[in-house]
This record gives C-alpha cells, structure tokens and sequence, in this order.
C-alpha cells in the first residue's frame, strides 16, 4: 500500500516534469515560427503578427520581464535605419526602412518573451534532444549569461563616458563620434566576452562537463520551499 | 593518504613566453590544508588550475593523482563562474554532468547547500544573491560531488568579515571530514587556525613559508605630501543631507539620518559588508546611477549626472581591466588627458613616479591584475581631479601595490582632492581622514583607530 502510494507520487512528479520539459519545447517552437514569421510574411500580415506579439508581451510583463531594452534596441535601430534610408533613397522610401525595423522587432519580441518565460537549463534539455551536448550547453549558458553581459556593457558604456570618450547621447549625434562607441566599448566587451568564455569553459570543466555521454538534467521541486 | 603529488613541474602558456612554474614539488593528504602566497602575477591560479586538471596545455615533470581522485576548484571570481540562473540549477550542474539521476539529485544538492551554510530556496535567482553568498553557492556547486581535494582562490578578498568567519567554519568542518584542501591567498592570517602548510610562490619557485614584500615602494610619501595645500582646506565638494536610498520599486536598502559631507584634502572610507549599498552609493555620487527616488546631493555644486563634471571627477569601478582598450598603456593613460585636453606629459611623469615606465609601451591587457588596477587609478590620477571615487580598490592587491596605491591616494588628497573608497572591512590607515560606516542599513560616520593594517 504504501509502496504503491509512493510510486504514484513518483509517477506525479515525473509527469509534471515531463510537462515542464514539453511546453518548453513547444514554446522554443512558436518563438521559431513567429520570428520566421517576421521575416518572410507580406507586410500586410505585420499587424495580425503584432497582435500575437502583443499577446507574448503582455504575458512577458505579467512574469516581471521589462521591455526596456527591446523597445531601446527599436528605437536606436529605427533612427540608424530611417538616416540611412533618407540618406540613400530620399523621403518616400521611409516607410520602406519603418517596415525593415518593424520586421527586427517583430522577430527579437518572440526571443525575449522565452527568455523570460524558460529556464535557460530548461532550453538546453529541449535543445540537447537533436543538438550535440556541448552546443545545447553553449545556447543555455548564453541564454544565463545576457542579464550578466547587458549590465557589462551598460557599465563600461558608464566609466568610459566618465573618462571623456565622445559617445554620450548628445556627442553621438554626431556620426564622427560613432567610431568612438566601438573602440572604447565595443572592444573592451568583445575582450570581456572572450575572457568571460574562458573562465565560464574552466568553471564547466571543473564541475565535470563533458563526462557522461549522456547528462541528465535538474527540475526544480514543485515544492518551492525545498 | 596520499592525494595528489607535483614532482619538478614546470609550466608556460607558450614556448615564447616565461615560465611560469619552474621545477613544482607538492605533495598533498587527506585532511591537509596547504597555503599558497605570493605576488600578484606570480602563477597562483595557473598552479591551482593545475592541480584541478583543467589546464589544458602540456607541462614539463610527473603529476601523480590517487585513483578516482575527484578535485572541486572555486576560482577568484563567483561571478564569472556561474552558468546558471537559479540555486538549485547551478548546484545540480555537475550532477548533470555525471548522469545523476534527476530524482537523485534533490538531496545531494540540499545537503552541498546546507553544509556552507545557504538556507536558501532552491529556486532564489543567483544574481540577487550578494558577492559572499556567491562564493559559498560556488563552493556548494564543488561539494555537491564530494570532492577528496577543494581548491579556493582568494576567499578572501571576496568576502566580508561576516564572510569569512562563516566560510572558515565551513572549511574546518570538511578539513575534519578528511577533505584535502589548498588555499591561494594574500592574506594568510584570516585562515591561519585551519592552515598547516604554508608555501611561496614567486618567479616560478615554490619554497616553504610566507610571502613578504622585498621590495616594496616607499609607504611614507615625503613630508610635502601630507602637506594638504591650504587654498584647499575645508572647501566642501559633495554634500548630502538626510536621505534614504533604494532601487526603484524595491524597499529602502539603506537610510543616511544625519547625512554626510566631503571636503577637500580628505581621505574618507566607506566600510560596509557586500551587497549593503557601497557601490550603488558611490555610483550615485558620480552621477552614473539614476533612480527616481531624487537624493539631496550636490557634488561640485551641481545635481549629479552622468558626464557633467569633466575631469573633476573620477570614478574607479571594481575590475577596472574592464575598461582598457588602448594598444599600448601609455596609450590608455594619455587617453583622458586627449580628451579633456590637458598635458600629454602628466602620463609619462605618472609612471616614472610610480616607477612603471618600463611598462608604457607593453599591451595593458598583458599585465597582471595588480598592474592593471594601479595604471586604471593612475590614468585618473592624472587628471588631477576634485573628487576621486574608487570602489574596493586595494581587493585581491598584493603589498607590493598596495603601497603605490597609497602614495597615490596621498599625493592627490595634497592636492586638494576629495577622495571616497569603499571597502568591506576597516582600512586602518593614518591617511583616512573619517570613515563613514554602512551597516544594518544605516550610513552614519564612525571613529576610526589609526594605524597602517594591510586589507588588500
């Protein structure tokens, strides 16, 4: 009896994480359709895909996400893109670039929203079903790791400005200035990246990376106070 | 029982560059615990990835490791060391990688949790976990596979006092259950009760003993140096009324009753554990962290905002190498005085004074972590500002540097410089002026003992 009680419950448990497991890979699925979406349906279309967007983002935002960056991101892409749209085929084809940019953020929205909504071990698991280990590792540990490095850029972005480097908002205005941003920022986050990756590869190897053929893989108890 | 042994072990990351371990004999047993001390540069971190077998580049000489031999190594930096987004996930990680099964692995991993001390929820998000608590999750993370052998780099300082006092409880309890382990740090002292073998390294030789400094600079600057100039004196540069400061939409970290002021000619530490708000305070004085919560500061006069004040402030994150990109260092110190137009020159007096211009001309990414924080503080020294912000600038520092940075510190406050640092523990040192104290969420000044005590 009470052996049976206990398989019942081991039953119970593996099915939640089974589920846990399958809507993670449903959702890496709609997060591939709707970013493909973006790219490859008429422009007539954006606005119903938009509207299923909006839907990813309202639910973002419930899970605490901040649409910050994205919506930075859009508006940094949209003046570099309309400039260079002005500037090579004139004011009637500015719709054409506002459509261009519409398409990025369509196709970046989806990524965000799994970020929030999907444990980066969790992505890895699904990823690991059809990729090599060593790679479903490098997407989830990318995946843990963009939190991490938008705090590094914005911080070397901050002590650069303080040391005189011409890329603050107003001195960008001035496309001169726009070297500037990728010598004293750009580089020094490539070399921390670089460096991050190594460290990041020895703290794997360290902790056993790369021996079982096979790893297994953690779900966190349902019982959140364990 | 015998662990591990290292017999004439020479290493180099490259045929053309210098050795960095010459002829290594190391043999470690059970329950041992090994100290390994030197400059910084030295090779610390390379012999300690050696003896975890993560090195993956060929060496000279045997290494012997007992069968099964299984080695937990936690290096100096928690944060670079995470590689995933929960509690619970990043202590399981090795789990996975030896194919233990998921309904095995709850347990293990509330056990490695409890045994450094974190009672914790195993679905806490790591990065809302402070410095300390980091390094111990990373220790947990090497302890979840029982390891016969753990390696730790620079616990300590990584940690607070509260920290280390915890972390050595921790390492006394797994040294009395027969676990092996070797330490690298600077700061021997804070481990002395637990530690029963001490050892040097320095140019690629491990000899028995204590690292101490030959050569270190000359600590007492000459008398003009404290000589604070007396156009200077009393001039008031930052100055904060009563406040209370937290993040947006978070509740109050810290409250400052009486509020705080600093003057010119000043030397002020500000002394906290980790994560009590040092350096969310000091960015907020540079204007580089914006809250809706207005603060009443001025510094220099003015609201602070990011950009505003030029050369007259400067402000030195933790791991400045961050912010190197320059091809040469020469190159890199000159870069803010280009930019604010002032004297090219100033750079290359800076090093001969500091007695680094042998290094003006090498990549500032090939110096060592000391090097490359003394030429980070150099190159703002340079611009001889009026208020000079350093967060945890003597962390992890050997006492070679820790004394440049001092004579630094001390030529600029001569000059009429107000300068605030932050640290996790006491600098009792004769040229700190005051300490403002941030503990249990209040920011009040405190008395200070004076006296030269080494807290790199």
């Amino acid at each position: 009896m009470w052996a049976s009680c206990r398989r019942l419950r081991a039953l119970r448990h593996w099915s939640y994480e089974r589920r846990e497991t399958a809507l993670c890979a449903l959702s890496l699925l709609l997060v591939c359709v709707l970013s493909a979406c973006a790219f490859v349906l008429p422009t007539y279309l954006l606005l119903p895909l938009a509207g299923l967007n909006g839907l990813l983002v309202i639910h973002g935002l419930l899970r605490r996400g901040s649409i910050w960056g994205v919506l930075k991101l859009g508006l940094v892409q949209l003046s570099i893109t309309l400039s260079l749209y002005l500037i090579l085929y004139g004011v009637e084809h500015l719709a054409q670039g506002a459509v261009v940019v519409a398409r990025i953020i369509l196709a970046t929205i989806p990524g965000w929203w799994l970020c929030i909504t999907a444990a980066p071990e969790r992505i890895g698991e699904v990823l690991s079903a059809f990729l090599p280990t060593k790679w479903a590792f490098v997407v989830a540990a990318s995946l843990s790791l963009l939190p991490y490095m938008a705090d590094e850029i914005r911080e070397i972005y901050q002590i650069q400005c303080l040391r005189g480097a011409r890329i603050t908002p107003k001195a960008l205005r001035n496309p001169k200035n726009w070297s500037e941003l990728v010598y004293c920022v750009l580089f020094p986050v490539l070399i921390q990246l670089l460096k991050l990756s190594r460290q990041m590869a020895v703290a794997a190897q360290s902790r056993h990376f790369g021996i079982a053929q096979r790893p297994t893989h953690w779900h966190s108890p349902r019982d959140k106070n364990d | 029982m015998k662990l591990l042994a290292l017999e004439g072990v020479s290493f180099n990351y490259g045929s053309q560059l210098p050795t960095v371990l010459q002829e290594v004999n190391l043999a470690i047993g059970t329950g041992q615990c090994h100290c390994v001390s030197g400059p910084t540069g030295s090779g610390k971190s390379s012999l300690l990835n050696l003896l975890a077998g993560v090195l993956n580049r060929p060496h000279e000489g045997d290494i012997w490791r007992y069968p099964q031999l299984v080695t937990g190594l936690v290096m100096q930096d928690p944060q670079t060391q995470l590689l995933r987004q929960t509690v619970g996930a990043e202590v399981a990680f090795a789990l996975e990688n030896l194919g233990i099964p998921a309904e095995k692995m709850l347990p293990k991993v509330q056990l490695a949790l409890r045994r450094v001390g974190l009672y914790l929820r195993l679905d806490t998000q790591v990065s809302t976990l402070s410095l300390g608590q980091k390094y111990r999750l990373m220790i947990a993370a090497q302890l979840v596979c029982e390891p016969h052998l753990l390696l730790l780099d620079e616990p300590w300082a990584q940690l607070d006092d509260h920290g280390v006092s915890e972390l050595l409880a921790v390492l006394r309890n797994l040294i009395q259950d027969g676990m092996a382990l070797v330490l690298v740090e600077h700061n021997a002292s804070a481990f002395a009760e637990i530690i029963q073998h001490y050892w040097q390294l320095e140019v690629g030789k491990l000899s028995e003993g204590i690292y101490t400094v030959n050569n270190a600079p000359q600590v007492e600057a000459p008398a003009w140096l404290n000589q604070p100039k007396f156009e200077h004196l009393g001039k008031v540069l930052v100055s904060a009324e009563a406040f209370e400061f937290g993040f947006d939409a978070c509740p109050t970290l810290f409250a400052c009753p009486h509020g705080f002021q600093l003057q010119a000619c000043e030397i002020v530490t500000l002394v906290g554990d980790n994560g009590s708000g040092k350096t969310s305070l000091l960015k907020t004085i540079a204007g580089v962290l914006n809250c809706r919560q207005r603060i009443p500061l001025k510094v220099l006069g003015r609201r602070p905002k990011l950009g505003i004040y030029g050369a007259e402030l400067g402000l030195l994150m933790q791991r400045p190498s961050r912010q190197l990109f320059e091809t040469s260092v020469l190159a890199e110190m000159q870069f803010s005085l280009r930019r604010f137009d002032l004297p090219k020159e100033r750079a290359v007096q800076m090093l001969d004074e500091l007695d680094l211009f042998s290094l003006a001309q090498l990549s500032p990414h090939k110096l060592s972590y000391g090097q490359q924080h003394l030429i980070a503080l150099a190159s703002l020294a340079c611009l001889r500002p009026k208020v000079l912000l350093l967060d945890d600038p003597l962390a992890g520092m050997d006492k070679h540097y820790y004394g440049k940075v001092w004579y630094l510190l001390k030529r600029l406050s001569s000059q009429g410089c107000a300068i605030l640092l932050s640290s996790h523990r006491s600098i009792e040192h004769s040229a700190v002026s005051r300490q403002l104290s941030l503990r249990n969420g209040l920011l009040v000044e405190e008395l200070i003992e004076t006296g030269a005590r080494y807290v790199g």
